[in-house]
């Protein structure tokens, strides 16, 4: 009798374990690796994604397709007509947003999906693209691999070299939720090769407002505190009377070893103070004016003096564009939390007014293997 | 540890913003005492559960209508957990599947470890504690993203948010008064309190771990936002041969939820069977169970409804770990008193 129940039992079982009803091979599924997120001429949203295709037969290796919908998850059922398998989101390697999408305040609503659905990566990288998504997107050059694997290999070696911020969906969020941060995105550009151009900055509101260079956000990332294994500059040493000509002889480089960075925070006289004191380790790696004309300590003050100018200008420009990629509000959060509270709406425009100084103290470790 | 810490960070943070952690410690505190307190009135009557020293005390009805309060008590915790457990699955690995699925796949193996007696729960939960143990050092990964700032300053708005957040937390630390069923079948019961002491600062220390790492990995901005932010945070790690963790961190951490739900399944059974005065257990938990996956057939519950009946029992759970020990302490002690004078 109790054998009989339990065989019963069992059998039942194992006619509800309904999780492996619905399996699906890979070889019918269209796995989406880029989405774009654009809009066209009379402002329809465009969703575009591009995937690879795993059949023998086809000619091409990858799939893509461009449409309108109302949303991105509306754009699936779209999708799903055209494409071969079931389109699938949740290995999208890379999101690029048109320009034109940013140059609209409250776009961000638009990738509610790619939050609230668990199947979504959170660790997809964000790129800007400068001109229509569909250049990119469509662009297959012969020299490289697919799109998305070259991109993402692309912004992560950029960023490994300190050069561009590592926009993930993740990060995206924190920067537009956080009111003491605005968000910076990385940029592309599709001329005759694609290429990238350096970070946009968005506002408050996630509407696009200037874009850094690629030598500009290097500094960026220093004022973060987010620079990673590698920085390297090369400035001209204006001071040295020397016009440079054919070889730009006044030019040198320098690889940053250390960065130490110190943010000082106080409130006085109706505005927020912070003074950052910046101290960096170097080796010279390039120098082309001859040894001799400068001294080290007199070399450590040119350099010293060339980085405080960038770094007085990028935080110019910052103030001007009332924004703060660098997330200062944080520093004003945790110092000077009362204070904060009152402007923390609007606290892009409490930045503006604020005053900021970066002092840089370069420290020359090594001038090189050779005099 | 249960259900609670997945979403621990995220109702701390709504009241507490990120001072939150300091709740916990105090939650923390208040569990310990209450949990030391029950230890010392259970020595008073050392080889019965409370239900025999309440009808030691109070004489029988009263002991029979507490065991009933508890039975109902454990009932309705239990329910909630395994619920909410289901609930869990459902939304971050099965969505296709119904919750009485899960609720009847997750009842078997309930019953085959509740159904004997409460030394096997121990070696269970023993051996769930040593199997799970890794799955916190998981938490130090995301913290390469940590930003300690958010964290300053310390005590933002004053004492007032914190002290009221405290019964938010409680829910977590409640368990403790599994204490007044366990203490007759201690072996070593001078270890009892060392034993309590230990057990709550490994929950504070799993929570402060948890809370801590949420906070400072999510602007206290955003954190509200997230359902569950512990486990959402884990999505952000990805190996080369493995994506999406979480998925593989959750299904092992249902493990760690079983051994706060079993015991309290035990504790249900346990009362009822006392009720009736018989000691087998299999029956009652097979009825219990039953009566679950009838309610979840009936009432296919949701998370709205179920948050709702976590509030109303985290109010009892007030009532029945703090007040009650307290009271009886009190009682004890006094009666105690009289009963020496009495003899002089």
């Amino acid at each position: 009798m109790k054998r009989m129940c339990l065989a019963i039992l069992l059998v039942f079982l194992i006619a509800i374990l309904s999780s492996c009803g619905r399996h699906v091979p890979l070889e019918d599924l269209t796995i989406s690796l880029i989405l774009g997120v654009d809009l066209d001429d009379e402002n329809n949203l465009i969703i575009s994604e591009s995937s690879p295709v795993f059949n023998k037969d086809a000619k091409k290796s990858v799939e893509t397709y461009q449409l309108k919908a109302k949303s991105i998850r509306a754009s699936r059922k779209y999708f799903d007509a055209l494409a071969t398998g079931e389109v699938t989101a949740a290995k999208i390697q890379i999101l690029l947003l048109g320009k034109r999408v940013l140059e609209h305040e409250d776009w961000f609503s638009i990738l509610d999906t790619v939050y609230r659905n668990p199947t979504f990566s959170i660790n997809t990288r964000v790129i800007v693209v400068d001109g229509p998504v569909s250049d990119v997107i469509f662009y297959k050059p012969a020299d490289k691999p697919q799109l998305a694997l070259h991109l993402k290999e692309a912004i992560d070696k950029n960023n490994g070299r300190s050069r561009t911020v590592n926009n993930t969906l993740q990060v995206l969020h924190r920067q537009m939720y956080e009111k003491g941060l605005t968000p910076s995105i990385s940029e592309i550009k599709k001329e005759k090769n694609l290429k990238f151009v350096g970070v946009s900055l968005l506002n408050e509101n996630g509407k696009y407002v200037d874009s850094l260079s690629i030598q500009d956000s290097s500094l960026l990332l220093i004022l973060k505190d987010e620079q990673k294994q590698e920085v390297t500059f090369t400035i001209p040493m204006k001071s040295l009377d020397d016009e440079g000509g054919i070889f730009n002889k006044n030019e040198l480089s320098i690889d940053v070893n250390r960065v130490k960075s110190k943010v000082k925070t106080k409130y006085d006289q109706d505005k927020f103070h912070f003074n950052y004191k910046i101290h960096m380790t170097v080796t010279i790696v390039e120098q082309l004016f001859p040894v001799g004309k400068v001294k080290e300590k007199e070399l450590e003050k040119m350099i010293e003096k060339e980085l405080n100018s960038r770094f007085k200008v990028l935080i110019k420009k910052i103030q001007e564009n009332k924004i703060d990629p660098i997330g200062l509000g944080l520093y004003a959060r945790a110092y000077q939390y009362e204070q904060y509270k009152k402007v923390e709406e609007h606290w892009g425009k409490a930045l503006a007014e604020s005053n900021i100084d970066v002092s840089v103290d370069i420290d020359i470790k090594s001038m090189g293997a050779i005099k | 540890m249960g259900v609670g810490v997945l979403t621990l960070p995220r109702e701390l943070a709504e009241q507490a913003g990120t001072d939150g952690w300091m709740v916990i410690i105090i939650s923390w505190f208040l569990a310990t005492m209450a949990s030391l307190i029950i230890i010392q009135i259970m020595k008073k009557y050392p080889n019965g559960t409370i239900l025999d020293l309440l009808t030691h005390y109070f004489g029988k009805w009263i002991g029979r209508v507490a065991t009933i309060i508890f039975a109902l008590y454990f009932a309705l915790l239990a329910n909630v957990i395994f619920i909410r457990e289901a609930l869990f699955i459902q939304a971050w690995i099965l969505p296709r599947t119904e919750v009485y699925v899960l609720i009847l796949l997750l009842s078997i193996p309930s019953y085959q470890i509740a159904r004997k007696n409460i030394n096997i729960l121990g070696r269970y939960s023993e051996f769930v504690f040593f199997m799970t143990l890794w799955t916190i050092i998981i938490y130090l990964i995301p913290l390469k993203y940590a930003h300690w700032l958010h964290l300053f300053p310390v005590l933002k708005e004053g004492w007032l948010p914190i002290l009221t957040t405290v019964k938010t937390s409680i829910f977590s630390f409640l368990g403790f008064e599994i204490a007044f069923f366990l203490y007759p079948f201690l072996q070593k019961k001078e270890k009892a309190s060392m034993g309590v002491v230990i057990a709550n600062t490994l929950s504070l220390l799993a929570f402060l771990m948890v809370t801590i790492g949420a906070f400072i990995f999510y602007s206290p901005d955003e954190i509200t936002i997230y359902n569950e932010p512990t486990i959402e945070m884990l999505k952000v790690l990805e190996f080369k041969f493995i994506e999406r963790l979480e998925i593989v961190f959750f299904s092992f951490y249902l493990f760690v939820i079983s051994t706060t739900v079993l015991p309290f399944m035990f504790m249900t059974v346990f009362c009822t069977s006392q009720l009736v005065g018989k000691q087998d257990y299999s029956k009652h938990l097979a009825c219990f169970l039953l009566i679950e996956f009838a309610v979840v057939v009936l009432f296919p519950p949701s998370f709205d409804e179920n948050t709702h009946l976590q509030q109303v029992i985290e109010k009892a759970g007030i009532i029945l770990a703090f007040a009650f020990p307290l009271c009886l302490w009190g009682y004890v002690w006094v009666h105690g008193l009289f009963k020496r004078r009495a003899i002089k």
